[in-house]
């Protein structure tokens, strides 16, 4: 039904300290005053900006890492052309056919290798790399072209290594139209429907136009991209570079040197902690709640194995992907063709869809199923949210480069401080910035997460409460506070204790949603034991006012919150 | 446009001289238009289509033989892999395998193999695809055989 084998399981197993710090704490300051977070936290920066720990949850974003290489155009053809170099010296082929046996084995040297040096032979056929010509032609000056049947002189005619004989013209024709269909051109074959001759790029620089040889070098290119497991481009509109990943190194975030950030796995924007199936179910629902997705969603399905929207419009439930892709699956079940009468059970289930929905049956039911499962409160809740925050997040942005271009220069000017001492609010921008994004997909997961796991929805429920509340606070001081200073007509003594406050909410919040990521990254897997045990700290120490308010006045004194965030911070050594 | 209609210029000749070349397909190439064809093919023994003739119908695309022609049934046909009532056909070499190589006769010859060797796995007749997947290749074969004689028998006395 779906092949996975393109999405890297993204679960990545990281220790858990997350819950070792005292929520009930943390939890209990917000009506304090803010200020005892930011002098307790002074102590504390050595141990964040010491960041050679743990490079897994570094924000991309601040901190470049070395699981992936940004590639230009320049890069991706140097290392194609290296990689054919090596093929052709190797096997001692021409560099055209180590191109072929290239692009057959997905890019991959070590494949190519392995493969022709177990099996020349087989390799050879199902590529279609000939040794020798298959057929014979006779020593008449004129051969018969095989597609237009005209006799003509022996300089009109030309083969693949095959040797079976097309004109010019019509060798023009066929591969014209292959380069104009798409991608599909660089698997191209003799046009003898019994032959298996792989037709190269020597044959395209032979017989092709300039602009269509222009075009299947563009297709190589790509392809060395695409079909690369290892690579991918950006998906940023317009953008040419490429990114070659690393697997195995933690997370999937990356970010282009067009400063654009996504997924590698799922080339969606960076969705942290949500996992790239949720991702892409949540956008598929968000897809269908639009009115205007309608009409695609009933006359096209995904490819089940690339994707991309495929139409119907043949009575045949056999449908073949365009090229590259061409899977073969049953419109029905989207199943793949091939194996489609195991996985079915024969063809009788899908036969039975089919009935039940000529009788009306299946829609009715399924829809009634749907609504009753799915509130549509419950989705607008969650959507809302998620909504909100990728807005706030746009907002952050422009402030940011708003704050970048004029008010940093203005502010300096006004406090009389080198912009190069202001650095801690582009971190502070910075910070609400990826916040945001952590938080909106915090509203996919929570959406996703199961009703009947009461414990977990409740603790999630706690951590989200507690990430908001954190971030409403950074992202307020961010925008408002400062505000004072810039319309103020001169030095303000206050000025440090600023400095002091916002940069320690920075650190606090970030380090709130590095650990906030990772504990949802591991599916909130201690639930049960300490969160559990957290949870009920808070609600008694709740219900109790004293104890509450005991707690909190303690925390004001500075030593005991202080205290406690440093726990949080300690936890992520 | 030129390529496409000399092409098939080639093949309308190549027909005239060699009528009698396989006595079970006989191309005819409209009156008027040199695009549109039809053919007669004989339903190969041992199957139950023996007996019958059944009708085909070309139209063929400008960019011919760059692309495949559309063939479909005229006479009724109980076979998986033709649609009942338009007499669609699923046959990859008219889809995706197709090679400029091929010929309206050697189509009508790859039509004549898949009667004789039916794909239930690309059904385009449900009912057919199914007593064949089922494993009822008696049940399939006598609806066949009847609308064999139905459609594709001239009508005796
Ligand atoms: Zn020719
Ligand atoms: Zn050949
Ligand atoms: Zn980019
Ligand atoms: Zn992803
Ligand atoms: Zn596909
Ligand atoms: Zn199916």
């Amino acid at each position: 039904m779906e092949s996975d084998d393109d999405m890297v399981d993204d679960s990545v197993s990281m220790e858990d300290d997350f819950y070792s710090g005292d929520y009930s704490d943390y939890y209990d300051d917000p009506n304090d005053n803010d200020n005892d977070y930011c002098s307790d936290d002074d102590g504390d920066y050595g141990l964040l900006e010491d960041d050679d720990d743990d490079d897994q949850d570094a924000l991309v974003s601040r901190r470049p890492q070395l699981g992936y290489t940004v590639l230009n155009e320049a890069d991706i053809k140097q290392r194609q052309e290296d990689d054919i170099s090596k093929v052709s010296t190797v096997l001692s082929i021409s560099r055209f056919d180590a191109t072929i046996l290239l692009r057959h084995y997905n890019w991959s040297v070590s494949k190519v290798h392995d493969e022709w040096f177990a099996d020349e032979e087989g390799v050879r056929q199902s590529v279609g790399l000939l040794e020798r010509p298959v057929v014979q032609l006779s020593n008449a000056r004129e051969l018969t072209c095989g597609i237009c049947f005209e006799s003509l002189p022996r300089d009109y005619i030309t083969s693949a290594a095959c040797d079976h004989p097309f004109c010019r013209a019509c060798w023009g024709g066929y591969i014209s139209s292959t380069i104009n269909d798409g991608p599909g051109c660089l698997s191209l074959r003799c046009p003898d429907p019994s032959c298996n001759a792989a037709v190269g790029q020597d044959m395209i620089d032979k017989l092709a136009t300039c602009e269509e040889k222009e075009k299947y070098s563009r297709y190589l290119l790509r392809s060395y991209i695409e079909d690369n497991r290892k690579t991918k481009w950006c998906p940023a509109l317009g953008c040419e570079f490429a990114v070659d990943f690393t697997v195995g190194s933690g997370n999937f975030d990356v970010s282009c040197l067009c400063s654009y950030s996504f997924c590698w796995n799922c080339t969606e924007e960076p969705h942290r902690p949500v996992d790239c199936n949720t991702v892409a179910k949540w956008i598929l629902k968000n897809g269908a709640e639009s009115e205007n997705m309608n009409w695609i969603l009933a006359n096209s399905k995904p490819c089940p194995k690339c994707k991309r929207p495929i139409e119907k419009n043949q009575g045949c439930m056999h449908m073949t992907c365009t090229p590259p892709c061409k899977f073969e699956f049953c419109w029905l079940c989207l199943g793949g063709w091939a194996e489609h009468g195991e996985r079915t059970g024969g063809f009788y289930a899908c036969n039975r869809y089919e009935a039940a929905k000529q009788e009306g049956v299946y829609d009715e039911a399924e829809r009634r199923r749907e609504m009753a499962k799915n509130s549509l409160e419950k989705y607008t809740h969650y959507y809302e949210r998620w909504a909100s925050n990728q807005l706030s997040r746009q907002k952050a942005l422009s402030d940011l480069n708003q704050m970048q271009t004029v008010q940093l220069e203005k502010l300096s000017d006004l406090q009389c401080t080198p912009e190069s001492q202001l650095k801690f609010i582009t971190e502070a921008w910075l910070q609400i910035v990826e916040c945001r994004r952590v938080l909106k997909w915090t509203y996919a997961y929570g959406y996703y997460l199961p009703e009947d796991e009461h414990a977990k929805r409740q603790f999630f429920e706690y951590l989200q409460g507690e990430a908001e509340f954190g971030l409403e606070r950074l992202h307020q001081c961010a925008e408002k506070e400062l505000n004072k200073f810039l319309s103020g007509d001169g030095p303000s003594k206050e000025f440090d204790d600023f400095r002091s406050k916002l940069a320690g909410l920075t650190s606090v919040t970030k380090n709130y949603f590095e650990n906030l990521v990772r504990a949802l990254e591991n599916g909130l897997s201690d639930v049960d034991s300490q969160a559990a045990a957290a949870c009920s700290k808070t609600t008694s120490s709740k219900n109790t006012g004293a104890t509450s308010k005991g707690r909190g006045g303690k925390g004001k004194g500075g030593s005991k919150t202080g205290g406690s965030s440093r726990n949080v911070d300690d936890t992520s050594n | 446009m030129k390529a496409s209609r000399a092409r098939l210029f080639k093949e309308y000749k190549e027909v005239q001289r060699e009528k009698a070349a396989d006595p079970d397909i006989q191309l005819v190439c409209d009156d008027s238009n040199i695009f549109k064809w039809t053919a007669l093919i004989k339903g190969p023994s041992e199957t139950p289509y023996e007996g019958g003739v059944f009708q085909l119908a070309f139209a063929v695309p400008e960019q011919y033989p760059l692309q495949p022609p559309q063939v479909r049934f005229l006479t009724k046909i109980f076979h998986p892999n033709v649609h009942f009532k338009t007499g669609e056909i699923c046959l990859d070499i008219l889809k995706n395998a197709w090679s400029p190589a091929w010929t309206l006769q050697s189509v009508c010859r790859a039509i004549i193999a898949l009667m004789a060797h039916p794909e239930p796995d690309s059904p385009l007749n449900c009912d057919s695809g199914n007593l064949l997947r089922s494993g009822d290749i008696r049940g399939y074969q006598s609806m066949a055989r009847m609308y064999t004689r139905l459609a594709a028998m001239p009508k005796k006395g």
